[in-house]
Order: structure tokens, then sequence, then C-alpha cells
């Protein structure tokens, strides 16, 4: 059984290390700081170590999908990103894109679950 | 708190210095954010900071997220090349180093302590040294390769006809042949390094051990600084076809530019009246193996002095050989 967990594990987090960049940029249409990010994606039940997404926003953000602004006027500096334009723009296409997956994941899914229903 | 800044430090530690500074703030941030949402008003006790330093897990694991570049010097491409050139050239090293010790124990049987502790010596700074150059020059490779996956994304249309076909046993490299041109390069460095004056004619009668060196004594070490390059050059160039395993147009370009480097070399160098023992056929007369006035002595002393001649030709028809050969086994693939 254990196997059975180890696999599923591997599997949800290649699933995750993926979509997770679409949950990240779907907040970030107003500026956020890293850990207000983790909170907000947590209370939406998408759960995210702060080892693991701050990483991640530096990358989007090399990449030229965030921009970043530090604010020091609180009590402590704290780095707020927010969507690019051209993170705007690949957002947007990514939702599409995710879209089209989630349709033709539950086409296939349910088509599966027919022919077994089928079968009895 | 002082947890939390030795935390900080052991992960930026290992990132490059440019993102330290801004890396350290966003991380004390964080766990000040962490904190406070754990503490809930109340003042944080060293076990609430020891808790969420344990959240963020091993500072190594974390470091690692922040660093994309990757942090090795031979990746597992050219690793296994890398091991099996380690490997001849460590092996050939060994056995000329014990050759040597042989040698001199029979040259000197006298002085046989010194010759032990000469072999310590070398063996303690010459293989350290054959490991370092071995280690930079598929490091270089490793670090040149990694232009080449830019270059596969500028290529937006892939056709199968692309597909290099698989190469045929012409076209293939056996792996025995580099490896005995990497244990013969290695074999003479060996024998340079250790020293020119016995590459000649060798000599055992009356008591007498020694030999008459092909090569000029009181030469500048220049020459033998040259030679050494050259014979790298060799190894080189043996490690490449292992590498690829298969001659293809890159590898033809390679070796044509060393070995006319190396032709270059070797023409200037012996050329200079001072590279050869000038006193040679005098040996030779003198420890009895020519007489003078006889007809062997004209046939060696004719060849003596053509010899330079002669090497640059059979070099540059083997160099050309060979670049010829890679060329005509890369054509019989591409048909």
């Amino acid at each position: 059984m254990s196997n059975v967990n180890d696999h599923l594990d591997k599997l949800m987090q290649e699933l995750r290390r993926g979509t997770l960049t679409i949950g990240v940029l779907s907040q970030l249409s107003e500026p956020q700081y890293g850990y207000s990010l983790v909170t907000m994606l947590g209370d939406k039940g998408i759960h995210v170590e702060p080892g693991t997404l701050y990483p991640l926003l530096r990358r989007l953000e090399k990449q030229g999908l965030l921009d970043s602004k530090w604010d020091t006027n609180e009590s402590r500096p704290r780095k707020y990103y927010l969507l690019s334009k051209t993170g705007k723009e690949v957002y947007c296409l990514l939702v599409g894109e995710w879209m089209g997956i989630v349709d033709s994941l539950n086409h296939v899914i349910q088509q599966k679950g027919e022919e077994e229903n089928g079968a009895d | 708190m002082e947890l939390i800044e030795r935390y900080i430090y052991a992960v930026i530690q290992k990132l490059p210095q440019s993102q330290r500074e801004e890396i350290s703030i966003e991380l004390r941030g964080l766990i000040q954010d962490m904190l406070e949402e754990r503490v809930e008003g109340r003042k944080p006790t060293d076990r609430d900071v020891e808790e969420v330093l344990q959240e963020l897990g091993n500072p190594k694991n974390l470091a690692g997220q922040y660093r994309e570049s990757k942090n090795y010097l031979i990746g597992p491409e050219l690793y296994d090349s890398f091991i099996l050139v380690l490997k001849v050239v460590m092996i050939t090293l060994s056995i000329v180093l014990a050759i040597e010790f042989v040698v001199q124990i029979i040259i000197e049987p006298m002085s046989i302590l010194e010759h032990f502790i000469d072999l310590i010596v070398t063996v303690v700074t010459v293989i350290p040294t054959a490991f370092g150059w071995t280690a930079i020059w598929f490091a270089l490779a490793e670090h040149f390769s990694e232009i080449n996956p830019k270059d596969l994304k500028m290529e937006k249309e892939w056709k199968p006809s692309d597909l290099p076909p698989i190469p045929d046993t012409k076209g293939q490299i056996k792996r025995t042949d580099p490896i005995a041109g990497i244990i013969f390069y290695v074999f003479l460095i060996a024998l340079f390094s250790f020293s020119t004056n016995y590459f000649g004619v060798w000599i055992f009668r009356d008591g007498y051990r020694g030999a008459i060196p092909f090569l000029n004594p009181e030469a500048n070490n220049i020459f033998l600084l040259f030679i050494i390059l050259i014979l790298g050059f060799g190894i080189i160039k043996e490690s490449l076809k292992l590498v690829y395993r298969k001659w293809n147009v890159q590898l033809v370009v390679f070796t044509a530019i060393l070995n006319v480097v190396s032709f270059l070399v070797v023409m200037l160098m012996i050329s200079e009246p001072e590279f050869w023992n000038p006193t040679f056929m005098n040996e030779l007369v003198q420890y009895g193996v020519l007489s003078e006035g006889t007809e062997a002595y004209q046939t060696v002393h004719t060849i003596w002095n053509q010899s330079t001649r002669w090497i640059l030709v059979f070099m540059a028809i083997g160099l050309i050989w060979e670049i010829v050969d890679g060329l005509v086994k890369v054509f019989r693939q591409k048909k």
C-alpha cells in the first residue's frame, strides 16, 4: 500500500509543480508579497511551501512575467510582486490552455467511466 | 533570534553573491511573518523559531530551489568519458612511473633510496597534475557544450529527416583506438618530462649503461614544454574521439586544427639547430657503436642529418591521413 502512496506522491508533486505557476499568476493582478500569497493560496485550498514559492516568484520575475517593488514603509521591508504586461498576456493564454486540458481530461475520464458502467 | 540569522546565512552562502542581500532580506521578512502567524500576538519563543525553521526545511534544499544554474563541473553526459580518460591516464602514468623507477635502478643501482624518494615526490606531484588537467579540459568541454541547447531552440522547424543516421560500423570509433592513443601519449609525456636524456640510442657495454640522447641536453627547456604541449594536444584529440564515438564534421575540424597547430610547432621547433644533440655522431663513435669512415657511419650520418626533414614529412603524412580518413568516414555515413 505504501508503494501506491509513493507513486501517488511523486505524481502529485509533478502535477503541482506545473499547476502552481497558474495559481500564483492568478493571484497577482494585485500586488502581493510572498507570505501573503502563501496564506491566500492556502485559504483557497492550494497548499504551497514558502520554500517553493519564494524561489518561484524570483524565477517568474527573472523571466519577465512579474514585476516587483520593495515596500520599505512597513515595519519590515517587503517585496511586492505584480503581473507584468507580458505576465498578464501569458496568464490569459495559460488559462485558456488549462481549460482545454481540463475539458479533454474530463472527457477521457468520463468516457472511461461510462465504458466500465456499460460492462457491468 | 540568533538561530534565524544562522539559518539565513546557511542559505545565502550557497547562493551567488549578487543575490545574497536581497534574498536574506526576503527570508528575514518571511520568517518573521511565519512567526507572527504562529504566535498570534504573544512573544515568540525559541521553540517557535525552531518550529518555523523546521517548517522551512533544510537550508541546503532551500538554496537549491533558489539556484537554477547547474552546479557541476562535468555533467552526466561527459561523466562516463571523463572517468574513462582519467582511468586510462592514471593507469598509464602509474605504469610509466614504475618503469622509470626500474630503469633508474638499473642505471644507478647504488642510489636506490634516492630514486625511491624521487618516485614518491613524482607520484605526489604528477598524479594530481594529471588529474587536474584532465578535469580542466572536460570542464571546458562541459562549459562550451552549454551553448548547444540554446542553438536547438533557435531551430524552430525540425524535420524527422534531420535525424542523424545511426552510424554504421565504418564511421564508429572503436573505444580501444583512442584508449591506445592516450596510453601512447601519456607514456611519451612521462618519458620526456622524466628526462630527454634517455630518449636516444641505448648502450649496454663495458659496464656502461646509458643512452646517447637524440636531443640536445643543453637545450632550452622551452622545447620540452612544447613537446609536452603537443603530446597534450594528442590526448585532447583522442579524448574527443572517445566523447563523440563516431566521426563527424566537428570532430574532423577539431582534429584538423589541433594537427595544424601541432605540425607548425614541431616544424618551428625541430628546425632550430639547437634542438638536436650536436655531438650525437661523435658520441656514437666515442662509445664504439660506430667507427668513423665505415659505410655504416656514412649511412647513419646521412639519416641523422636528414632526420629533421623526414620527421616533418612523415608527421605531415600521418596528420593529413588522419584528417582525410575522418572526412571519408563522415561522408560515407551521409550516404
